[in-house]
């Protein structure tokens, strides 16, 4: 009996490992490949002054992954296309291809910080980092998450971050990052359904604090598990478009 | 093959297009030396497709159609497809190609534009690039070439090799407008202008492309003709002096290398060529660039040095050197992205005897409407490329509708 209760603190003092809390999310997102048109809608002051929208893919697990962005509109934008080599032990390489100059151009790491086309998006945002590449720290529980500060192991334009993961289901409901200044961003995961066997955030809210500028990017024709080649994702894939 | 990739285009069940109407007013404030003009309007319209004919196959398109009321583009309704026009053409096949894809192999064949090199403030190493230069030397635009380029890339290397066949000029400014300004030992002199012998051949370039996460560097030869034109002249008659002069086009040999490597602070960008030539009497000089770039937020940051060192001196008087009367400058460009509808930049190049800077402010309405007012301020002695200039500062609005 007393080795039932010993397994079972065991078991609870695990659940709550942060580190293995984010594993878990990591885990129920898997997916070998994912594809997305996105439409993001920038708002300033509380009014609407630009939507802009994109096509996503991916291929490869998260944190060791290869995506595309390629904007289709507005038309003055369509075609700027964002390539991003995600690593597990370091910071992505990042190369952006825009067309009216004909030529790609690396953001530079410490570069990400640069609000991606006028979005409420860093470049930086747009990357994905394995659980590996930060130190968690429980903080506790508010309303049936976890809220979990996160540091960078790696150069970030955020010292810190604390995340809000739900308990029933292992989903992301709000980020909050901070420089060295204070809040920077507030991102808000919202309208979740099952697509692909994956719970699925359908509309990404990002704020920008000291801007008081939000972009809202909403999901359509989200697939995992499309095929993809490997060949869509280098740099001349991107002088090609999507 | 045109007309193959035409056939795709006008068959295709669907197709991605873009483009937009442009018009745009320029101002000078002061009157040049024979072009008294001094409001310059223009209108252009582009459109653009691109066809995914089959999962290796996709075709491109772009048309221009333009007017203005300078006489800088042609009054006649035919096609151009090759770029060799004096005057800007009032219909352009600006692009017509087909890209064929497969495994690691990118092919591009028909009329295309192909950029080299990395560095933002002047490229030596872009040599498949001519410009427009015909209404200023300091905005410019660029102009597609007929070529066949086929890319192999596997993992960090990529290897670029072109064949152009019919070689394409820059588009130099008309001899009688405020953009060319002649030298004082040709005052009085009669001109009359024979147009350009365009040489026959075909160019050719290689180009080998390094990419890591820590840097990235490429090297590149080209074998060919100078874009940019030398003017020879014939004297016609002695009293009043009366001259006929022509664009040629001496060969250029170029070898070249580019690089640019992220550092904690900023990325440095270089980028050098030798330009060697065949023509006897042509110049070889050496052409290079270094530049740190950041971007911080909202902000970019561009600067850096240009610089040319003349190997041999040209024998021909009077050329046209666009790429080298921006060099021995320190430039820099900065540009803020105000929200997502309202961006500026402000662009310098400063030289010893000349000097020039660019302001640009542009608002976006809606999703198709965009404003974009502009003004250059050009400074210098009559004997530096860009103070020659010195009568042509402008300012400019332009309004484009994007579809």
């Amino acid at each position: 009996m007393s080795k039932l209760v010993l397994f079972l603190l065991a078991c609870a003092a695990w659940a709550q490992d942060p580190r293995q809390i984010m594993v878990d999310v990591q885990k129920r997102q898997t997916s070998t490949s994912q594809r997305y048109e996105g439409t993001l809608e920038v708002l300033g002051g509380g009014n609407k002054i630009a939507t802009k929208s994109w096509v996503f893919i991916r291929s490869g697990a998260f944190g060791n992954s290869k995506s595309r962005i390629q904007f289709l509109t507005p038309a003055d934008v369509k075609g700027v296309g964002m390539l991003i080599v995600n690593h597990p032990d370091k910071a992505s390489d990042q190369w952006m291809w825009r067309p009216n100059i004909g030529r790609d151009q690396r953001i530079a790491l410490q570069d990400r910080s640069t609000r991606f086309f006028g979005t409420d998006f860093s470049f930086e945002d747009l990357e994905e980092r394995d659980v590996d590449q930060y130190d968690f720290k429980l903080l506790g529980e508010e309303n049936g998450t976890w809220k979990i500060e996160s540091r960078p192991r790696k150069k970030s334009q955020y010292t810190l971050s604390y995340f809000w993961v739900r308990k029933d289901n292992l989903t992301f409901q709000k980020v909050e990052a901070h420089d060295q200044k204070g809040l920077v961003r507030v991102i808000d995961y919202k309208d979740y359904a099952q697509i692909g066997g994956i719970l699925t955030a359908r509309t990404t809210e990002v704020f920008d604090v000291r801007r008081n500028s939000r972009t809202i990017l909403k999901y359509s024709k989200l697939e995992y598990n499309v095929p993809v080649r490997d060949d869509d994702f280098t740099l001349q894939a991107l002088r090609r478009g999507l | 093959m045109i007309a193959a990739a035409l056939a795709t285009l006008l068959v295709a069940q669907t197709i991605e297009q873009r483009g937009f109407v442009e018009m745009r007013a320029l101002a000078y404030p002061q009157a040049a030396k024979g072009d008294s003009g001094r409001l310059v309007g223009d209108a252009l319209l582009r459109w653009e497709a691109d066809v995914n004919a089959t999962p290796w196959l996709r075709v491109s398109a772009a048309f221009d159609a333009r007017t203005d009321t300078h006489r800088q583009v042609a009054r006649d309704f035919s096609i151009d497809t090759d770029g060799r026009n004096l005057q800007r053409p009032a219909f352009s096949l600006r692009r017509l190609s087909a890209t064929l894809h497969r495994g690691k192999f990118t092919a591009e064949f028909g009329r295309q534009f192909i950029r080299w090199g990395k560095a933002d403030i002047l490229n030596p190493t872009d040599r498949f690039s001519p410009k427009d230069y015909l209404s200023s030397v300091v905005d410019t635009d660029f102009l597609g070439v007929q070529a066949a380029r086929i890319t192999y890339e596997s993992g960090a290397d990529s290897i670029d090799v072109v064949w152009q066949p019919r070689f394409t000029p820059s588009r130099t400014p008309l001899l009688k407008q405020r953009w060319t300004v002649l030298p004082t030992d040709l005052a009085g002199v009669q001109l009359r202008d024979d147009g350009a012998r365009y040489p026959g051949g075909s160019q050719y370039g290689i180009r080998w492309n390094h990419v890591t996460s820590a840097y990235e560097y490429s090297l590149s030869y080209f074998e060919g003709r100078q874009n940019l034109p030398s003017f020879d002249g014939t004297l016609l008659q002695a009293f009043p002096p009366a001259a006929a002069i022509a664009r040629t086009y001496p060969r250029l040999r170029m070898v070249g290398a580019d690089a640019a490597v992220p550092l904690p602070w900023f990325t440095v960008k270089a980028e050098a060529a030798h330009f060697g030539s065949a023509t006897p009497d042509a110049q070889e000089y050496v052409l290079y660039v270094a530049q740190i770039e950041r971007f911080v937020r909202e902000w970019s940051f561009v600067g850096g040095y240009a610089g040319s060192v003349t190997t041999r001196p040209a024998m021909y008087p009077y050329q046209f050197a666009a790429d080298r009367g921006v060099a021995k400058s320190f430039v820099g460009r900065a540009g803020l992205t105000i929200d997502a509808n309202r961006s500026m930049a402000i662009e310098a190049a400063i030289r010893a005897r000349g000097s020039f800077l660019r302001y640009e402010y542009a608002h976006a309405v809606g999703q198709h409407w965009r404003t974009t007012l502009g003004a250059a301020w050009i400074r210098g002695n009559m004997d530096d490329f860009l103070g020659q200039y010195r009568r042509n500062s402008y300012a400019s609005v332009a309004i484009r509708y994007s579809f």
